[in-house]
């Protein structure tokens, strides 16, 4: 199909895809230089996972403090214009520096621009549903903002959920809430495209021995991580299986990372140290609590993350060398892991109040297939592939396409703020060639 | 056709039939509601407390309960003498008018 003439054309220098730390920073730095951004966020927010952690590793530095004022920078910066609720639905290279993009941005039924972020709306709203954002531990409604530190802080209606009841609109101040909004499709003309679309995280009811979703207390790293940050789903940490608070908490690494079996046999090189953060964090918020680490091996390489290791066998946390076998609930909500000790030798059990499941990192492999007419090129592991990983790490196998972030393999933090800083120092010469 | 700021939900419905998934889950949400906020004026429960009164599980009963205390109609109160579980009880700010 040829791109439609009705859409409305835009014209931006680059198309940076996906708003997370990595695309953030990208945009960021080419905005500075003077070039027109447009950056495109298929959720609600920008900021993508990092908006969502409690604090990071391994500083301790709270996550929302970092995330909070970088955001804002993005948003108020006049080169960069974002849309959220937004995709690339394909990418068409018409020449060198030439690309056109079709992006489709789906309606939120609330005019960001008016909103206040009162939420008037949501206390009007009768409809309660789980709250994706809070990693299902919670409900929320069907007209919600996705959460407090959102950015747009603005609401938007679940239309899926909503009963047309018209409440929200009626107790909305400013009359932003719009019903009559569409889907809307932009031809967008660019010069050069960025794509930071992140991470998947493994979904570990594909390893059923481990009883995520049949035994409640067992729960997800990203879902232990809600539990702990400033916007938290309860009151404290406490078990979604019952509300008790735990005193006795296991995790098990390399959940879906290393394991050819679930289809992922690199590691996932962020879950040991996030989850000795976790457990640094744990024993702050529950000072009573045994915190147990079932590990292959600690993958400690980076700058401060082996004194951040020892630091956390300092405060107490058990590191037992072992792989899981199985876990199983018990009546009053306990979990029973069974293990291989690795330096025993032997098999053994161990009942917990609560289980955190390390779930490692998967490619987000969508975006390659947006591409019509080059292929973008993923890598064995199906990350985008870094064509001249030495010399110009965030080059891909199309010319005038760049990568940032977790898009071409897991890394944490630092490392996607430094792979889009690259991301931005290729674009730009890449685009200061156009005008020799 | 014009649409009336404010009044924009009457448009759509003409275009746009609600599941009826959608209607039942809203019937669901006002009984268990009802029934937790029926529950706590006769005195603060935890989550097992409550489960029990409703017969739902303690995980159905956890996750409707948290989602009262966000909505602000239920308010955190004491531990027991286990220190294991937290009472709960009615918000006492008078947003609750159910
Ligand atoms: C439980 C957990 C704890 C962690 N703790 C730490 C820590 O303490 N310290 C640390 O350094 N790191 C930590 N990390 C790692 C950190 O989250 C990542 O390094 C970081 O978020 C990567 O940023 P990113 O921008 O590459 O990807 P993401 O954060 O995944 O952002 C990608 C963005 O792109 C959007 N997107 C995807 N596809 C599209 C599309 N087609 N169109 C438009 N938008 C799209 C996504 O919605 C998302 O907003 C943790 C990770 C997890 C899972
Ligand atoms: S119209 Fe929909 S979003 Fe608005 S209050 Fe009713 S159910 Fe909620
Ligand atoms: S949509 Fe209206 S009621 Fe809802 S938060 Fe925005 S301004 Fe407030």
């Amino acid at each position: 199909m040829s791109i439609q003439k009705q859409m409305k054309t835009l014209e931006y220098d680059v198309l940076v895809v996906g708003a997370g730390i990595a695309g953030g920073e990208s945009a960021l730095n080419l905005a500075d230089l003077g070039y027109k951004v447009l950056l495109l966020e298929k959720e609600l927010s920008i900021g993508g996972k990092m908006i969502l952690l409690s604090k990071v590793f391994p500083t301790l530095d709270c996550a929302a403090c970092i995330t909070t004022p970088k955001v804002s920078e993005i948003a108020r910066h006049p080169n960069i214009t974002i849309f959220t609720g937004a995709e690339p639905q394909k990418i068409l290279k018409k020449g060198s520096h030439r690309f056109e993009a079709v992006v489709l941005q789906k309606p939120r039924y609330v005019h960001v621009a008016d909103c206040t972020g009162c939420q008037l709306c949501e206390e009007a709203c009768p409809v309660s549903v789980t709250d994706e954002y809070q990693y299902g531990l919670v409900g929320r409604k069907a007209a919600y903002i996705p959460f407090s530190i959102a950015s747009p802080r603005a609401a938007a209606i679940d239309i899926d959920n909503c009963t047309l009841c018209g409440a929200c609109e009626r107790a909305c101040p400013t009359k932003c809430i719009d019903f009559t909004q569409t889907p809307e499709e932009f031809l967008v003309k660019i010069k050069s495209v960025v794509i930071a679309t992140g991470f998947e995280l493994f979904d570990p009811l594909k390893i059923p021995r481990y009883g995520y979703g049949k035994y409640k207390n067992v729960i997800t790293s990203m879902q232990m991580e809600r539990e702990l940050a400033p916007t938290r789903p309860f009151n404290t940490v406490l078990r979604p299986g019952d509300g008790k608070m735990p005193d006795n908490i296991a995790y098990v690494l390399c959940t879906g990372s290393r394991d050819k079996s679930v289809g992922n046999p690199i590691c996932s090189q962020i879950c040991c140290m996030y989850s000795i953060k976790q457990a640094q964090l744990l024993m702050g918020a529950l000072p009573m609590a045994d915190i147990t680490i079932y590990y292959l091996h600690i993958r400690a390489f980076g700058k401060g993350f082996n004194e951040f290791y020892v630091q956390a066998q300092d405060m107490g946390v058990e590191f037992i060398k072992g792989k899981v076998g199985k876990i199983t609930g018990k009546e009053n909500g306990n979990l029973v892991v069974r293990y291989e000790d690795i330096k025993a030798g032997t098999v053994k059990e161990a009942e917990h109040d609560m289980v955190v499941l390390s779930v490692g990192v998967l490619p987000n492999q969508g975006i390659s297939g947006v591409f019509e007419n080059e292929e973008l090129q993923l890598d064995p592991f199906h990350f985008v592939n870094q064509v001249d990983l030495m010399a110009s790490p965030a080059k891909t196998s199309i010319e005038g396409v760049f990568v940032a972030g977790t898009a071409s393999g897991p890394m944490d933090i630092p490392d996607s703020i430094l792979s889009g800083g690259a991301a931005s120092a290729e674009t730009t010469s890449y685009l200061r060639k156009e005008s020799l | 056709m014009e649409v009336e700021k404010g009044k924009t939900a009457k448009y759509l419905k003409e275009k746009h039939i609600v599941p009826k998934k959608v209607t039942e889950q809203l019937k669901q949400f006002n009984r268990t509601k009802k029934s937790i906020l029926n529950a706590l004026k006769e005195g603060d429960k935890t989550v097992p407390q409550l489960a029990e009164t409703l017969n739902l599980s303690t995980h159905e009963m956890m996750f409707q309960l948290m989602s009262l205390l966000k909505y602000g109609l239920v308010e955190t109160g004491e531990m027991d003498d286990m220190d294991e579980y937290f009472y709960y009880k009615i918000k006492s700010d008078g947003k609750n008018k159910s």
